[in-house]
């Protein structure tokens, strides 16, 4: 047998280039566009400034109560035929929330996006907001929590963002409020927060061939009968990393495997500091050649998988590792993850992994910016972020760029494996003692 | 939108040694999809060696001849690459989209495995991925509830010794058991270019695309005779219902409804995809409206059909519902049977039917919209029906589905007698 032995090299670079982005005000909001010739579908996002962050402490899972409540019935129509209109056009209404915005998008062959967008809007602009049906969808996503908690995940997750931020804190409660929190919400908390925050225009993103859309007529459907004008977002939120580790061992009987979770606090999305931070990620956590997954799993076979990010939000961010290891192993798979942290700190990283890190990310950006919701989703970071037109491109530029100096400083400076919360969510009855052996920090137990 | 499921171009050509090569040029975006369907999924495993096809799959990313261990991974990321796998029970696909001016290196390391794994593989990197992958069956199926769904189901719905009696995972007992000579055995006897089709679509022409396939896999040898795996096309009812009450610790009580229905191809499965979407696609679907609208006794979130588009045996429909807070799961089935036994009876309407069918044009053009979704959709009719190009007929198959017809195949494979229903109920509520 005859195979090429020779690894071929690269053929010439073809340039990648973002599509054109148009931007324009329409009637009292802004329309954000990409052009995309040929595309069979289209992809209409509303951006609100309405995102986790906005939630009164106490409030934990408002946004997400409210997004389920606009499908229950419109100023026009109940719910039954609100949903038959909407999937008439093959699309379902989906909605989004992170820290910083709250995201309700359709997706559909691109003759009927103005149809979808004027559905769209009816939804989030005019809802019906019935007190029973409120009270219902609470109480139905009060119940999912409970269902998603009985998953190994959130309720370490939730452990560990309590750690990082404060539970006094919004953002050191769940994203999306826990069961308790969702329960406690009442009718008035849901229309106070609608008419707080869906009324004001927003930002309508549109991706899709521009040629057969008319982006004023999407815009005049998206902003119709709104008002209200931009709130200040606030500045970042100084976190300082905890003094000394901790381990955090939230109790599950009878798991097989252990979920970790460890983190500390890290820089806000508009640091200088960002790109050569998220390239120490890569190396470390970020891609599947990375330190941490090929110790793990690729040497040690403890984990099917395990990941590191830093993740950044407009006023604060962390980094985070995650990862399910068999039980038996929960705490020799700890010592080395924190080993590989201190390490990556310590001695930054090597000019090789830097290689692949940085051509990964970059690659990335034409390879996985192919279709109407992922470039839908590009322009969503310009806005939310306030990046230019031309971001992605100097993103690609400055990726390429990044060398070892920068990188190893950026992973000196924003890991902090001293200061590290180890949030080990398993059968403590299985795993404490090992924990304790292991002297990475005190034991503090929760059942949250 | 266009009249074709597939209004792109298609290439193919077939190497001496039985390679496949499937083409489609698209230069809208400087990406490039690689695809390889191997035609080797878990139903060609034999009793004890379950789990063999999928752990398989895993040491093909451990190194060839040619590419150190761990190299696989780090040169298609480091080329900005995107890169996976995955096996079924039909089949074994690995896939990568990398910038264009990296098509040569992708098909070359797709070379090298095809060609050259068994030198590399060692018992060393067997047992790590042992280990890998009996981890991802803790993680997927174990720890969650529920999370062994899937693994109930498949030996309810076949009977012993069919290929779809088992599950792709395998067992825990299989998994240990696996040796080292094995596995080269199963490279040897499935890994061969004359069973396998290699789909590039994107930023590529047809001539550069087959030059270099023929550069890279045209010196791998064919193998003669490829054991095909045991026919399940004819599954024998056994005119009783099949019923599996699971009581562990669950969050809410749950059940699964599922019948063996048609082949993923036949025009009988394209009457069920439309029907699976009638019934619980989306907020519009029967069982919302039903179970979580009307009734109220199913949590919205939760409840759905689908059929799975298996092409090798009467493919499974799976149609679920998870109870709401004080909602037993004898209501709750009650209620999920109800629906489905409609569908015979009931006819759908036109609003139905409309909505189903745009569902499913969105999907069908989601699927379309990126060069991997294409590139997987061409590999999968090139290796199942012999020619990519039916791939373009998907679509207006679905589009063609009558209201009738669907009250046929109702009557025809959703029958009592033919049901499988698995209920989860938690130790508190048993």
């Amino acid at each position: 047998m005859t195979l090429i032995t020779t690894r071929p090299g690269a053929g010439a670079a073809r340039p990648y280039r973002f599509p054109q982005v148009v931007r324009r005000g329409v009637a009292g909001g802004q329309v954000v566009a990409a052009h995309l010739p040929g595309q069979t579908l289209a992809v209409a996002l509303l951006l609100l400034d309405a995102g986790a962050g906005r939630e009164p402490g106490g409030k934990e899972g408002l946004g997400a109560v409210l997004a389920k409540a606009l499908e229950e019935g419109t100023a026009q129509r109940d719910a039954t035929a609100y949903a038959l209109a909407i999937e008439a056009l093959g699309t379902e209404l989906v909605t989004g929330l992170d820290w910083d915005s709250f995201q309700v998008s359709v997706q559909v062959p691109v003759d009927r996006l103005p149809a979808a967008v004027e559905l769209l809007a009816e939804a989030v602009r005019t809802p019906r907001l019935d007190p029973d049906d409120v009270r219902r969808v609470r109480d139905d996503e009060a119940t999912a929590l409970r269902m998603d908690w009985a998953n190994p995940g959130p309720r370490a997750d939730a452990a560990l963002r309590a750690d990082l931020f404060g539970g006094e804190n919004r953002w050191g409660r769940p994203l999306y409020g826990d069961p308790d929190s969702v329960a406690a919400l009442d009718v008035e908390d849901v229309r106070v927060f609608h008419s707080e925050w869906f009324i004001r225009p927003g930002t309508l993103v549109v991706a899709g061939d521009l040629d057969r859309l008319d982006l004023d007529a999407l815009g005049a459907a998206a902003f119709a009968g709104t008002g209200g004008g931009p709130v200040d977002r606030g500045g970042p939120i100084p976190v300082v990393p905890r003094d000394g580790r901790r381990i955090v061992l939230v109790d599950r009987p009878g798991s097989v495997q252990s979920t970790l979770r460890l983190g500390h606090p890290s820089p806000h999305r508009a640091h200088p500091d960002h790109v050569p931070t998220t390239l120490a990620g890569t190396v470390l956590g970020g891609a599947f050649t990375s330190r941490l997954n090929h110790l793990i799993r690729e040497v040690r076979g403890y984990t099917y998988g395990i990941r590191g990010d830093f993740a950044a939000s407009r006023r604060f961010g962390r980094f985070a590792v995650a990862s399910g290891v068999q039980t038996a192993v929960t705490a020799p798979a700890l010592v080395e993850a924190v080993g590989e942290i201190t390490r990556t700190q310590e001695t930054g990283v090597t000019e090789e992994e830097l290689a692949v890190a940085r051509s990964w990310r970059a690659g990335q950006l034409s390879v996985e910016l192919q279709t109407p919701r992922a470039i839908a989703s590009a322009l969503a970071t310009l806005v939310v972020h306030d990046l230019p037109d031309d971001y992605h491109a100097r993103l690609r530029e400055e990726l390429l760029a990044a060398d070892v100096d920068r990188v190893s400083t950026a992973a000196a400076t924003h890991l902090h494996p001293g200061s590290l919360t180890l949030v080990i969510e398993g059968d403590a009855a299985l795993i404490r003692d090992d924990l304790v052996a292991t002297g990475l920090g005190e034991i503090v137990t929760t059942t949250p | 939108m266009p009249d074709s499921g597939y209004p792109w171009p298609i290439e193919t050509t077939r190497l001496d040694n039985g390679l496949r090569v499937v083409v489609s040029e698209d230069r809208s975006a400087p990406a490039v999809a690689v695809n390889l369907w191997y035609d080797v999924g878990s139903r060609h495993e034999p009793e004890g060696q379950t789990g063999f096809a999928h752990l398989f799959e895993h040491l093909m990313f451990e190194g060839s001849v040619n590419v150190a261990k761990t190299e696989h991974m780090k040169l298609v990321q480091g080329c900005g690459g995107s890169l996976n796998a995955t096996t079924n029970p039909d089949r074994t696909n690995y896939f990568e989209t990398v910038p264009a001016e990296h098509l040569e290196l992708a098909l070359w390391l797709e070379a090298d495995r095809m060609g050259g794994l068994v030198p590399a593989l060692t018992q060393e990197t067997l047992d790590n991925q042992r280990d890998v992958v009996k981890n991802e069956r803790r993680q997927r199926y174990e720890n969650v509830p529920y999370g062994d769904a899937w693994l109930r189901l498949l030996p309810l719905l076949y009977p012993p010794r069919h290929p779809y009696h088992h599950a792709t995972i395998g067992s825990m007992a299989d998994l240990n058991a696996a040796d080292l000579a094995t596995f080269q055995a199963f490279h040897t006897t499935y890994y061969a270019p004359n069973n396998a089709v290699l789909t590039v679509v994107g930023d590529a022409s047809a001539a550069e695309v087959f030059a270099l396939a023929e550069k890279y896999f045209g010196a791998i040898p064919p193998r003669p005779e490829i054991p095909p795996a045991p026919d399940g096309r004819h599954v024998p009812a056994t005119g009783e219902p099949a019923v599996e009450r699971v009581v562990t610790d669950v969050p809410a009580p749950r059940v699964y409804v599922a019948h063996r229905t048609h082949a993923f191809g036949s025009p009988g499965y394209d009457v069920v995809t439309v029907l699976a979407t009638v019934l619980g696609s989306g907020r519009g679907s029967r069982l919302y409206q039903r179970l979580a609208e009307g009734e109220r006794i199913a949590q919205p979130d939760l409840v759905g059909a689908y059929g799975v588009d298996l092409a090798h045996a009467p493919a499974p429909l799976i149609a679920t519902a998870t109870a709401r807070p004080g909602v037993t799961a004898e209501r709750l089935g009650a209620g999920l049977a109800e629906v489905v036994d409609e569908l015979a009876t009931v006819p759908v309407t036109a609003t139905e039917l409309d909505r189903a069918k745009a569902l499913l044009s969105t999907a069908w053009w989601r699927q379309m919209s990126s060069v991997e979704g294409r590139a997987d959709v061409l590999g999968r009719y090139a290796t199942q029906f012999g020619d990519p190009r039916k791939a373009a007929e998907r679509l207006p198959a679905w589009l063609a589905v009558t209201a009738e017809q669907i009250a046929e195949v109702a009557a025809d494979v959703l029958a009592g007698p033919d049901r499988v229903t698995l209920t989860y109920v938690s130790e508190e509520t048993s």
